[in-house]
């Protein structure tokens, strides 16, 4: 009995940081409606930024997580300006090769300024584990989820009860009726792209305590995020938050009925059943896939 | 009644290509620099490889990140055949080329119920399931660490000692995809193709069954893709499944064909050609000390390509063309 | 005999009927008109008819074979082409090459539907602009290569829906000729229009459609006189000429 405790918390721990990292990609796609294949490049980004500012000044991932916020919303901003804008209208292929290009370009940014050598956020409290009621639970993940959970619902309560989240989620389901509404289309847009990306980031930085840090590290988590985003339904807020929590339980499960090894067709496995069978994905609307919108 | 052109003429729009093969498959007989030559033969390949890509994800407009999936089985299928019942590596690419013409079913039957990044989506899921399955399987693949390919002499055993029997056989290949690509342009199926391509409901107003003609396109392109895979593990003498089903990969292959462009049969033979003498260049000229830096052209080639996808849809070769003379292409291109 | 047959044709959206119990019989060389007001069914009735979608009710023949349900790309082959009311060229393709796709449905060479092609794009007086991309065109041309296009394939019946519409008079007159052209070539013609003097000009036939049932069919003049037509019109003016 014990070791279902443990599994559920382990699953609801690894289900708050894959939320993170998923509903940047599920919000960007739900107001702009272009899947930002780069999506796993800001996780690495904010994964190095951590590192040297843990290696460089010694600061904790969770103070340089306060400036990351700031940095990744300004790079949102930039990126917005110089690619993503104008792409929005574009067709799906012109959308889906320039975020594929910005991945790469990114990923080998990274190659070159500091190698493709292994790196680690080693905190003295990496290893430290309690016993929380009748599991064990790891401290850094636990402030993970904690600092996750924590932004997400103020992204939640953002999108829910401010002027501009509504002004967001009304652009999300009708761009021209939100231009006619007097919507600046192109401002939501790039707020919604950096706030997108900054989730990425943030998570970055969150998890760089427990997993290595090399330039192509963002793909595992990505891949993660596809699955997650299309199993709630793309676009789809709580859909994502739901998508995380069965994939983070279908890893946990699968790990341990299976092994580590095993683990990931688990869940790809979900990913292509949901494809074939209900592509719009549990709370995504019926149909969506086949306009690719 | 229009009377037909002098046989020279009729082969003008085939001038670039043949300049282009022509000038490869000459080369032997004036440089002698293994390291050149090595570099000849990945420039075919990977233009063959960027080629077969092309089939499904420019003409038929099935823009596909998964095609890894398509290399790495023909790759695997190949060593294993020889590790396991000692059958010639020809055998193993017909084995290969089997499996992901089934593969290339499924991938079909997805084009046909998903559009834009949801196939795309799917396909870079189904390449991942792939890899993570010949990662694991130790008991057949050797798991992670990768399989070396056993190396015999002679065309029957897909092996040679000197390099330009194997940029012979190179040019084989890609000749085989570059004659397959102008077959797409010029045909009755590439025309329809080509429909399908810009829209599909108008294309089955015209007759044209849209499903069967995508699911054919995938099929080819995988199938092309597959015997290719089998030629770089050959070639290259070792198969390392988080290589051969790598997203990188199948970015590659896309990566190629879009630069180079997407409408044309040269095009991502092109696109190869520019892409692949550099990265060979500076991974010569660059010591391991530096190999971070051989990332920088591909940071030149990410923003190319969000560049070129954008701006010049057509890709750099016709682009190249149509600054350099009026073009009179013949068949029917395509933008990505 | 007749060349199409619609027999109690029923179409339901979850709790709509877009299509109800719709009966008529078009003619070999009839110049048939289709209107009703917005939102009568006219356009789900042509994706019936083109396979575009499968009514949950009733049968459709065309030269005596039943094509209900059949794919779009089968019924196409078997010489009944439609055209969209929101035209959809192959843009990035030429002219040429676009007429030359609906000459391949029948053809099996490349260099024999491009003669055919040229023939067509000659007939319709669209050489101009021959090796012009699709996108490039304005509405009133995009239209009449959207006709050419449906030609190439040889049909023995037309279905256009709206090629009248956003064109400027002289385009409607060219338009007109066009039609009128090609009901002389022998070609059956069912056509959508809102435009309602080009309807009562053009065709023999008329049927109206409201709320997706056949309310009338006759005459351009008895049509005019009907009194459910007028009344589902809601006094709109309806002009002889």
């Amino acid at each position: 009995m014990d070791i279902f405790f443990q599994l559920l918390t382990t699953s609801l721990l690894l289900g708050g940081i894959y939320a993170l990292m998923s509903v940047g990609l599920t919000l960007i796609f739900g107001v702009m409606r272009v899947v930002n294949f780069a999506h796993g490049e800001f996780i690495m980004l904010g994964m190095y930024l951590a590192f040297w500012g843990f290696t460089l000044y010694h600061l904790d991932p969770y103070v340089i997580l306060l400036f990351s916020i700031p940095l990744f919303l300004a790079i949102g901003f930039l990126l917005y300006g110089m690619v993503m804008r104008g792409i929005i209208a574009a067709s799906h292929n012109v959308q889906i090769f320039t975020t594929v290009g910005l991945s790469i370009a990114l990923q080998n940014l990274a190659l070159v300024l500091w190698t493709g050598d292994f790196r680690f956020v080693r905190l003295d409290y990496s290893k430290t584990v309690f016993r929380f009621w009748r599991s064990y639970v790891n401290l850094p993940q636990l402030i993970a989820f904690a600092i996750a959970a924590v932004l997400m619902l103020t992204l939640f309560a953002l999108l829910r009860w401010t002027h501009f989240g509504k002004v967001v989620r009304a652009t999300a389901q009708d761009r021209e009726a939100a231009i006619l509404m007097g919507i600046d289309p192109d401002r939501i847009h790039r707020l919604t792209f950096a706030m997108g990306i900054t989730c990425a980031g943030v998570a970055g930085v969150l998890v760089s305590p427990l997993y290595s840090v090399y330039p192509t590290a963002g793909l595992q988590f990505v891949l993660i995020a596809y699955v997650v985003v299309v199993l709630g339904g793309l676009g789809n807020m709580i859909g994502a938050l739901l998508g995380s929590l069965i994939v983070a339980g279908v890893e946990v499960m699968g790990s341990f009925l299976l092994g580590t090894a095993w683990k990931e067709v688990l869940y790809f496995l979900v990913f292509l059943l949901v494809l074939i069978f209900r592509p719009a994905g549990l709370l995504g609307q019926r149909g969506a896939e086949t306009l690719g919108a | 009644m229009q009377t037909k052109p002098p046989f020279r003429l009729r082969l003008l729009p085939y001038g670039p290509g043949l300049i282009y093969f022509g000038m490869i498959a000459l080369t032997p007989w004036v440089i002698r620099d293994a390291y050149f030559l090595d570099t000849l033969i990945l420039i075919l390949l990977w233009g063959a490889l960027a080629g077969a890509w092309n089939v499904a994800g420019g003409y038929a407009g099935q823009v596909s990140l998964g095609h890894a999936a398509f290399f790495g089985l023909g790759a695997y299928c190949a060593v294993l055949s020889t590790v396991f019942w000692d059958f010639s590596p020809w055998l193993g690419m017909l084995l290969g080329a089997v499996l992901s013409t089934l593969a290339g079913l499924v991938i079909g039957y997805l084009s046909n119920r998903l559009r834009g990044p949801y196939f795309a989506l799917a396909t870079i899921a189904f390449a991942q399931m792939l890899l993570i399955v010949f990662s694991r399987w130790r008991a057949v693949t050797m798991g992670s660490e990768g399989l070396p390919v056993p190396f015999r002499t002679g065309l029957i055993n897909f092996g040679f000692t000197t390099k330009p029997p194997w940029l012979f056989l190179a040019l084989g290949f890609a000749l085989l995809v570059y004659a397959v690509s102008v077959f797409l342009e010029r045909s009755r199926l590439g025309y329809q193709l080509a429909g399908v391509r810009e829209d599909e409901d108008a294309a089955q107003a015209l007759g044209i069954p849209t499903r069967r003609l995508k699911v054919i396109a995938v099929v080819l392109s995988a199938f092309l893709t597959s015997i290719c895979g089998t030629f770089w593990a050959q070639y290259i003498g070792f198969v390392d499944p988080f290589y051969v089903f790598s997203v990188d990969l199948s970015v590659r292959f896309a990566l190629m064909a879009i630069i180079g462009g997407v409408g044309t049969a040269l095009g991502p033979f092109f696109g190869s050609l520019l892409i692949t003498s550099l990265e060979s260049y500076l991974r010569a000229t660059l010591s391991g000390v530096q190999s971070g830096l051989t990332g920088i052209y591909l940071i030149i080639y990410g923003g190319l390509l969000i560049i070129v996808v954008r701006f010049l849809p057509q890709g750099l070769a016709v682009w190249l063309a149509q600054r350099l003379r009026k073009g009179g292409k013949r068949g029917v291109t395509a933008d990505a | 005999m007749s060349l199409l047959t619609l027999d109690r044709v029923t179409k339901r959206f979850g709790g709509l009927t877009a299509v109800n119990q719709v009966t008529a019989e078009i003619h070999a060389r009839d110049l048939v008109g289709i209107i009703g007001p917005n939102g009568a069914g006219k356009t789900t009735l042509f994706n019936l008819i083109s396979g575009f979608y499968a009514p949950e009710e009733g049968k459709i023949l065309f030269q005596g074979r039943n094509i209900t349900g059949q794919p779009p790309y089968e019924i196409s082959r078997r010489g009944l082409c439609r055209t969209f009311q929101l035209v959809k060229p192959f843009g990035k393709l030429s002219v040429l090459e676009n007429v030359m796709i609906g000459a391949l449905s029948h053809l099996k060479r490349v260099g024999e539907a491009r003669r055919e092609a040229l023939k067509i794009i000659e007939f319709c007086h669209l050489e101009a602009f021959r090796d012009m991309p699709a996108k490039s065109l304005p509405t009133g041309l995009r239209k009449r290569l959207e006709v050419a296009r449906a030609l190439a394939t040889r049909p023995r019946l037309l279905l256009l829906d709206e090629v009248m519409s956003g064109l400027n008079p002289t385009e409607l007159q060219e338009m007109i000729h066009l039609l009128r052209h090609l009901h002389e070539e022998g070609i059956t013609l069912l056509v959508i229009e809102h435009i309602m003097a080009v309807i009562m000009q053009l065709c023999q036939r008329i049927l109206v459609l409201h709320h997706g049932e056949k309310i009338a069919e006759g005459t351009p003049i008895e049509i005019s006189r009907n009194p459910r037509v007028i009344d589902a019109y809601l006094g709109e003016e309806l002009n002889l000429a």
